[in-house]
């Protein structure tokens, strides 16, 4: 039996050090992750969160941050009805690969059939989709209704 | 029970007609799929090769074509010996505006409990529809090397 995961894999025409940034920096994410910006002090163990118009809207903690290879934090969307649902789990890997680099994202320790592993298989290829866009032509790609974050 | 295929979502700032054209044509394919032609007249019931080089990898015929929205073919692979004796498969690609872009959903299904198969095409198409979107979005694509996908018939 698998456990509910979501595992996605993009490459992207950048470097590891420019793809760090954009997932670790505000001004970064608010560009490609319609709206929300991500803050935290970067060290394992330190909270961190996302807000839109200063609404927090993920939150969570910092399990692994080894710059600019692995990242991954705890996952608490904010939202009411999300509330019963279990913290859950984001890891990114990045790998270089000739001129590119090899992103996956593996979202875990999701509760079975709750919604927020529908949520979020909805959302994490509109994200990663404008992320590869910004990287690659400067520009992200133009909003969209997301259902998550 | 999951059962065994494959779905990919993306999203690309193009349009469905040209979308359809980069998945039906030599001309788009060869620039982000490996070197692949993708050779098929794209009517129902005709058949469909994807041919790299010399050799055709893997054959089928198509299921549903209505452009630029969707299309369909079956999906037998011809090249690795461990993966010739599966049995046909099926992709289908749904061609969605989304705002101004386009979602493009690709599901390949039809795999048997433990395909090989399967694990290959899992780590084929994220690197073939990054390529594509790269392709449609800046008119260029930089090469993965087969090798970096950890296909390991490949290396």
């Amino acid at each position: 039996m698998s456990k509910p995961e979501f595992i996605y894999t993009t490459y992207i025409e950048t470097t590891p050090e420019k793809l760090w940034l954009a997932l670790t920096d505000g001004d970064f994410t608010e560009r490609y992750w319609f709206g929300h910006r991500v803050a935290s002090a970067w060290e394992i163990g330190s909270p961190y969160k996302f807000s839109k118009q200063d609404k927090t809207t993920i939150a969570g903690k910092v399990l692994t941050f080894e710059p600019p290879k692995r990242l991954s934090y705890t996952w608490d969307n904010q939202k009411p009805d999300l509330a019963h649902e279990r913290s859950s789990r984001v890891t990114f890997d990045i790998e270089p690969r000739g001129k590119v680099v090899k992103l996956t994202v593996t979202h875990d320790n999701l509760d079975d059939g709750g919604k927020t592993f529908s949520d979020i298989s909805g959302g994490w290829p509109m994200v990663l989709a404008s992320l590869k866009s910004l990287l690659e032509t400067g520009q992200p790609l133009p909003p969209m209704s997301s259902p998550a974050a | 029970m999951r059962k065994p295929e494959f779905i990919y979502v993306t999203y690309i700032e193009t349009t469905p007609e040209q979308l359809w054209e980069a998945l039906t044509s030599s001309k788009f394919t060869r620039r982000y799929w490996f070197d692949t032609e993708v050779r098929s007249n794209w009517k129902v019931g005709s058949p469909f090769a994807l041919v790299m080089g010399d050799k055709t990898t893997d054959t089928g015929a198509i299921l549903e074509a209505d452009p630029p929205w969707r299309l369909s073919y079956s999906f037998k692979h011809q090249w690795f010996e461990e993966m010739r004796n599966e049995p046909a498969t099926r992709v289908v690609f749904t061609i969605e505006p989304h705002g101004g872009i386009v979602k493009l959903t690709v599901t390949h299904e039809g795999f048997i409990e433990g395909s090989k198969l399967l694990g290959a095409v899992s780590r084929g198409w994220p690197a073939i529809l990054s390529g594509l979107k790269s392709l449609l979005e800046t008119g260029k694509v930089f090469a993965i090397p087969p090798a970096a996908l950890g296909i390991e018939q490949f290396n």
